[in-house]
């Protein structure tokens, strides 16, 4: 319906204005810095094709699902689920152009373990006949399968888990049964409402010989299972399934729960690649080296990386849009009283929050981009089992994984705090994104536990370097050797970190290495208890991730085959020194300890960060723009590419919001909800509670 | 779907969760009653389960549907459920504390939420005799249901920048209240979307063609009868927000709309309807009062907002057990309580100290509050200029004490807000996967406390209200002025010892540590003033550095008022006794030596500390800590007194039954198991039984 509102417009400068001028003053080549951001597989041309695919289905339309209930939110993922498979039937998609529109949909979707975990496993621990028989029958999408590895009661601890198959020599069948009910799988996306068949993780036990009625364990094994029926899709008799119900995010997900009461599977159910069961003998054989495992590990954790540095790029797109229109006060030190008012990113105290952050989308892309570049370079080796340059990178990537997920996290809700009221609003842009990536720090590996992993390697690593015999098994123990003959000296100077790039990288070493020496001396020679030793060893592994991502990013800028123009590579080295010193500064003291930095370097730390983010400010809208997110991907009243923040906020608010469309009657004394409705509506919400 | 017999029959694998919560409250002789009065005093806990007994009967705030339903039944809900609750307080007539009570216990902001604070404060506080005859009368009956709309699309933080108009005509003796913009419509004004017929406006007055800044008109906006707007007004809710669902926060937008002389509430100024002149007799300075109240009780809050999440992960975290120990014996079989491992203690013992400390804080700033009020009135007529500054040292409030308040406030505000939101979230991560189910109770309730940290003054912006008034205080002192209240005091005592130094003695004794951070704090002021008046640096350049300040000035009011309590407690008839005084004592400790390892360079840089302490302080005092605490810490956040009901919560159930409870709500309670779905992606069906309306219909 028209009304006054329709003619009114925002005050000037208008949000278009400001962008404008923003682009038209700074020098950042956009297309070829989206270019460097972006060199494969043609990542940008793709994202448009699948995305002018998706614009023209209101199905994909997100303008009103954040009104939705749980149930119908999940309906609503189910529908676009399908529909995204139907397309890519009808367009010939091929697999990356269907993680590209699910990463454009923006819905954790109820098919994504089946198009994930699901197969992988599949693939890789099913033996030939398996895949045979299962891969055709899941790629056809007649099988919708999911991974069902976590339970009620352990999640973290895998040798813990309670759901067990037992063989039965017998009937040569296994038989899957939950003891007790924190046996019950459970948070296993997929699972809840689409699936018809599991994987599932369950404790093996065979009998000690065969006509044995006592059982001995061999830990958790992966059995493939029909849950439902292919006809009703009801559960089959003896399984108990369902949704696990309403989650911080991950609406559109199905995440479920199952219980097993004595349920029979055959002896091929149990994949076997690896381990396997001689159902005659009831003997069972060893899995050889699941090397092949491990490299998928490393593939996935690389993949985590690029992801966290997108997630990133997508929070501080729209925070330094929006905080370049957003004004607020004039500037105090200015007489002129009609000057016009600050863009808020203009205040020290908003480019803090939000500069460093943009830095650090870069250096999560460079580490992740060399993780894939060594895993792709490898891979062929890895294929024969030949693990051996994968081995350091594997042993990182749980540090890597844990902080960089963690700086991802965090990233968002700082972005959106610095934006102010708008910032908690629907058009933010912010909601489902902060909801959804919020499970990423425990998932695939707890991130305050699996930092253990990391420390765990380093310590190792030190210890042989200290016994100092032979060669060095790998490069991180010839860096410990290193460390112990230069540099483990507490006469050795700072480094210049001001002067020297390459020095402000080797302070990131040196600490590293300082602190990796002191946790081998509380673990190695005093003999500390692990436990006790937690919280340093988070550190001891943060340090060494940071070191990586320093190294990468400096590795990055002064590499010559890709090397960036002179005026592209000024600013990226704006950025590393932004992300450096930050990082440094929050951990200033480690430094000094270490005999990295001094005393009075570090002084200087904050002064030269603000001297730095007064630098990047003038291009930060480009710099941003680089990373191309799309509108449709944004989401975003506030981080729209052409500036119309305050139109949209009112259009969402106005025309999209069902909530306007009915009268309340808002008096105690009434019974009534919904004006002229009586006490109906009343009764109505009684009846669901 | 009914649950098959054979599930019903399960139990968790041992031990039981209420097994394990048993043992940790026989370990440890922590008197729980007597830490619950001594925070909340004996009436409270009374009053709480009065009203809790109340609300419990009604089935109306049942809250096991809350977290499945949309938006649209959320708020229809809650609409229902302000109805009954205020049906309740008339028939029980119940106090004001009563019903701040329910509110507590009900946890979910509602469509009356600003009509009962806001609305009704501004009307009492800044009407006249007249308009709280007309206005106040009927909003205390609810006849009238209002709300407060001052922020804008386009500005909040910065009042001045308002672009609602309100211009006077003298011919007819009426305001046109005008939005001339898009972005000069009200924002975010709590209750205004669907729920009031009235609203105060904060508008810019315009007399003679004059601009005079913004001030605050009644105005109805909805028809008494049928709740549809006015014309030419323009009004309705913003739309879904990351929490705060069940309140209709909402925008409004005027097309020349006149009202009449009397909707200018004139208590402090008005425009004289026969002179047409505008006048401004009394200071507004009673208004900063109120802000310190609200600023105050803030921090109040916050304690209690942190202690909901960190009685939940304690408790969950004593009953989850996950890998065993690394270095326990073959034969030692069970697995750790995660509670166990340090790097789960190292993120919520620190909290659960946070707690008290945020608690004792707030009610050291309401005491204060209340003494200030006192001297306040007996100072009346010594008010100064009637400016509306953006900063306490403009207020010239007549009394020091308020000023110091006021300042305290603004940066406590900040402070005590953003250490219960970002503890929140720590707790919830500490759970691991449960943490991010919504049965939690975790994230739903951060959700909510959220804009906590935006409202009432942006966490950074106070900032820079705090340095300004440090600032000034340290200029006072350098002219030599006498201090007058503790901020002077702790700067003359830095600049007296500044040339002799200072070694703190922070490991061996308490009151030493407080001095610790009232050395820091008025050595940063110091630094700050160099760079402000000798280096003549541009005010914005220094934002950085006033943040800082600040928040190093707030945790020095937290640590001394923790320290004060303590100290204060033996005389108090609520007293501790000796064993549980003392646990306070080491929470007290973990408090300050943990904040102070956090902000570790701040300290040796001011020459407080030596490096070598923090580092004592981080590998021995800390760590001890937590192992002395951590055989209490359930008996301690039961101190709290959290009813289930108002917990709302699988993981933080008092008796442990986390995994019991966790499956009931999953497969009773949740409305997805009543579908079946078609999932193969050919078919166009979804639901086979479909319980809900279509689906193209709300998109
Ligand atoms: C959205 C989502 C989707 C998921 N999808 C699937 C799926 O498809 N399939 C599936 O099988 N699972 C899935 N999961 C489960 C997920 O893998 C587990 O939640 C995760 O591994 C963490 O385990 P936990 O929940 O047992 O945490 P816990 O181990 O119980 O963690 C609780 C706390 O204890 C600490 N802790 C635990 N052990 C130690 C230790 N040894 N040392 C120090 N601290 C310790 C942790 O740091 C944490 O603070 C999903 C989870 C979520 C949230
Ligand atoms: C749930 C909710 C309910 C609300 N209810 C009401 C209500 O009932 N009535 C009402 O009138 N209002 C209400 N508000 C509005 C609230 O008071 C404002 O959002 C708040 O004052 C912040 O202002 P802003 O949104 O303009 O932030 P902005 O000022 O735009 O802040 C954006 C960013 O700029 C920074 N910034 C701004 N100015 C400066 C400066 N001078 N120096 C340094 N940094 C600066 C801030 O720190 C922030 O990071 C509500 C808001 C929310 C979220």
């Amino acid at each position: 319906m028209p009304d006054f509102t329709d003619n009114l417009k925002p005050a000037s400068p208008g949000g278009p204005e400001i962008l404008a001028e923003e682009r038209r003053q700074s020098d950042v080549p956009v297309g070829e810095l989206a270019q460097h951001l972006f060199p494969h597989h043609d990542f940008l041309g793709r994202q448009q094709r699948i995305l002018h695919v998706l614009g023209q289905d209101p199905l994909f339309s997100k303008a009103k699902q954040m009104n939705l209930s749980r149930p119908e939110r999940y309906q609503l993922g189910l529908a676009r689920a399908k529909m995204l498979r139907r397309l890519a039937d009808q367009h010939g998609w091929d697999a990356e152009d269907q993680s590209m529109s699910q990463y454009l949909c923006d819905d954790v979707s109820p098919y994504m373990v089946h198009y994930t975990m699901f197969p992988t496993t599949v693939r890789e621990q099913g033996d030939e006949k398996q895949r045979a028989y299962w891969m055709p029958k899941i790629q056809a999408g007649e099988v919708v399968g999911c991974y069902a590895q976590t339970e009620l009661g352990h999640g973290s601890n895998v040798r813990g888990l309670e759901c067990q198959a037992r063989w039965d020599p017998k009937t040569q069948e296994f038989e899957l049964h939950s003891p007790t009910l924190t046996a019950s799988k459970w948070w296993n996306g997929t699972l809840g409402r689409t699936a018809n068949h599991a994987i599932v993780v369950a404790q093996l036990l065979l009998p000690k010989s065969p006509g044995s009625t006592e059982y001995a364990n061999h830990g958790p094994h992966p059995f493939i299972v029909q849950i439902r029926d292919m006809k009703t899709h009801k559960p089959l008799t003896g399984i108990a399934v369902g949704d696990i119900g309403p989650k911080y995010g991950y609406a559109p997900m199905d995440n479920g729960y199952m219980l097993f009461d004595h349920f029979r599977i055959p002896h091929s159910a149990m994949l076997s690649n690896y381990s396997r069961v001689d159902p005659n003998t009831c003997t069972y054989s060893r899995p050889a080296n699941p090397a092949v495992v491990y490299g998928s590990l490393t593939a996935v954790r690389a993949s985590i990386i690029m992801h966290a540095r997108l997630v990133m790029a997508r929070a501080v797109t729209i925070a330094v849009r929006y905080t370049s229109i957003r004004r607020q006060f004039q500037d105090r030190d200015n007489n002129d009283k009609s000057a016009p008012e600050l863009s808020v990113l203009d205040y020290p105290t908003v480019q803090i929050r939000i500069l460093p952050l943009l830095a650090t989308a870069f250096a999560l892309h460079y580490t992740g981009a060399a993780m894939q570049a060594l895993y792709a370079n490898t891979r062929a080796q890895i294929d024969k089992g030949d693990f051996s340059k994968l081995a350091v990178l594997h042993a990182q990537s749980s540090g890597l994984k844990s902080l960089c997920t963690e700086l991802a996290a965090n990233s968002i809700e700082t972005c959106r705090r610095a934006m102010g009221g708008h910032g908690f609003g629907g058009g933010s842009g912010f909601i489902q994104l902060n909801n959804d990536y919020l499970s990423k720090p425990t998932v695939e590996g707890d991130n305050w536990m699996i930092t253990q992993q990391t420390a765990s390697y380093l310590i190792k690593r030190m210890s042989s370097a200290v016994a100092n015999k032979g060669k060095s098994q790998d490069e991180v123990e010839q860096t410990c050797r290193d460390w112990l003959s230069n540099e483990h000296n507490s006469n050795i100077s700072p480094l210049s970190i001001f002067d020297s790039d390459e020095q402000l990288v080797q302070a990131f070493h040196r600490r590293s290495r300082d602190l990796t020496y002191r946790a081998y001396v509380e673990r190695e020679v005093k003999k500390r208890s692990w436990n006790s030793l937690l919280i340093q060893l988070r550190k001891v592994s943060h340090a060494e991730s940071q070191s990586i991502l320093v190294t990468n990013f400096h590795i990055a800028l002064n590499d010559s085959k890709s090397s960036p123009s002179p005026a592209l590579k000024g600013h990226l080295q704006t950025l590393f020194r932004l992300f450096a010193y930050y990082t440094m500064d929050a951990e200033a003291r480690d430094f000094v300890k270490a005999n990295a930095v001094s005393d009075e370097d570090l002084d200087m730390l904050p002064g030269k960060i603000q001297e730095l983010m007064a630098q990047i400010r003038p291009h930060a809208v480009k710099l941003v723009d680089s990373w191309m997110i799309p509108d449709f991907l944004l989401d975003s009243a506030l981080g729209r590419s052409d500036g119309k923040v305050y139109e949209d906020l009112f259009h969402r608010a106005h025309r999209l919001n069902p909530l306007n469309e009915i009268t309340f009657n808002p008096y105690y004394k009434s019974d009534e909800i919904v004006m002229g409705q009586g006490s109906d509506e009343l009764k109505k919400i009684m009846a669901k509670l | 779907m009914s649950t098959p017999q054979w599930v019903r029959a399960l139990k968790p694998g041992s031990p039981q969760g209420s097994e394990l919560l048993e043992q940790e409250r026989s370990n440890s002789n922590v008197n729980v009653d007597a830490l619950s009065h001594f925070l909340f005093t004996k009436e409270g806990i009374a009053r709480k389960q009065r009203v809790l007994k109340v609300l419990q009967s009604e089935k109306v705030f049942d809250k096991s549907q809350n977290y499945f339903a949309g938006r649209i039944d959320r708020f229809e809900t809650a609409l229902a459920r302000a109805k009954k609750l205020r049906q309740l307080a008339v028939r029980n007539g119940w106090t004001q504390d009563d019903r701040l009570t329910a509110n507590e216990l009900i946890s979910e902001p509602g469509p009356y939420g600003l009509h009962e604070s806001m609305f009704l404060i501004t009307l009492r506080d800044q009407g006249n005799a007249e308009q709280h005859e007309k206005f106040l009368r009927p909003a205390e009956e609810y006849k009238y249901i209002g709300c407060y709309a001052q922020t804008e699309l386009g500005h909040g933080s910065n009042v001045r920048g308002l672009e609602t108009t309100a211009t006077w005509n003298a011919d007819d003796k009426t305001f046109t209240i005008h939005s001339p913009t898009l972005t000069a419509s009200k924002w975010w004004i709590g209750s205004l979307g669907r729920t009031a017929n009235h609203a105060v406006v904060m508008a810019q007055l315009i007399v003679n063609g004059k601009s005079l800044g913004p001030h605050p008109f009644v105005i109805q906006i909805r028809d008494m009868k049928t709740h549809e707007p006015l014309e030419n007004i323009h009004v309705g809710d913003i739309g879904p927000k990351f929490g705060y669902n069940t309140m209709d926060n909402g925008f409004l937008l005027f097309n020349n709309f006149k009202v009449p002389h009397i909707s200018m509430l004139a208590r402090f100024s008005s425009v004289d309807p026969k002179t047409n002149k505008y006048s401004r007799p009394s200071s507004p300075s009673l208004i900063y009062g109120t802000l310190t109240w609200v600023r105050s009780t803030i921090v109040m809050q916050a304690g209690g907002v942190l202690a909901r999440g960190v009685t939940i992960a304690t408790r969950y975290c004593a009953v989850r057990r996950q890998f065993q120990d690394r270095d326990a014996p073959e034969w030692e079989k069970g697995e750790n309580q995660v509670l166990n491992y340090t790097t789960v203690q190292i993120r919520l013992l620190p909290l659960l100290a946070t707690t008290f400390a945020l608690h004792f804080t707030g009610k050291g700033m309401m005491a204060l509050y209340a003494a200030s009020q006192k001297k306040m009135s007996q100072d009346v007529g010594k008010v100064g200029a009637p400016e509306r500054g953006p900063g306490p040292e403009e207020t010239h409030s007549g009394s020091d004490l308020l000023a110091d308040l006021h300042a305290t406030s603004c940066g406590l505000k900040s402070l005590a807000s953003y250490t219960a939101v970002e503890g929140l979230e720590v707790c919830r991560r500490a759970c691991g996967g449960h943490g991010y189910s919504s049965f939690s109770g975790i994230g739903p309730w951060y959700a909510d406390y959220l804009p906590t940290a935006t409202w009432e003054g942006d966490n950074y912006m106070l900032t820079q209200q705090v340095a300004r008034y440090l600032l000034k205080s340290a200029r006072s002192v350098l002219k030599g002025n006498e201090a007058t209240n503790d901020t002077t005091a702790i700067l003359s005592n830095f600049l007296s010892r500044q040339d002799t130094g200072a070694a703190f003695d922070i490991l061996g004794n308490d009151s030493e540590l407080v001095a610790a951070f009232a050395w820091r704090a008025a050595f940063l002021t110091f630094e700050a003033l160099k760079h402000r008046d000798e280096q003549k640096k541009p005010w914005n350049s220094l934002l950085v550095d006033f943040y800082r300040l600040s928040r190093a000035h707030s945790q020095y009011m937290v640590v001394k008022n923790f320290y004060e309590t303590l100290q204060a407690s033996p005389d108090s008839s609520d007293g501790l006794d000796p064993e549980t005084l003392g646990l306070m004592h080491k929470l007290f400790r973990l408090y300050a030596l943990h904040t102070l390892e956090a902000e570790a360079s701040e300290f040796y840089t001011s020459s407080a500390v030596t490096v070598r302490q923090i580092q004592l302080a981080r590998t021995n005092a800390v760590m001890k800590l937590l192992e002395e605490l951590r055989p209490h810490a359930v008996r301690l956040v039961d101190s709290w007194g959290f009813p289930d009901w108002q917990l709302d919560s699988s993981l933080g159930r008092y008796d442990g039954k986390v995994y019991e409870d966790m499956f009931h709500r999953a497969s009773e309670l949740n409305p997805l198991n009543r579908v079946t779905v078609d999932p193969y992606p050919d078919s166009p069906t979804l639901f086979k039984k479909n319980e809900a309306s279509a689906l193209k219909s709300k998109l």
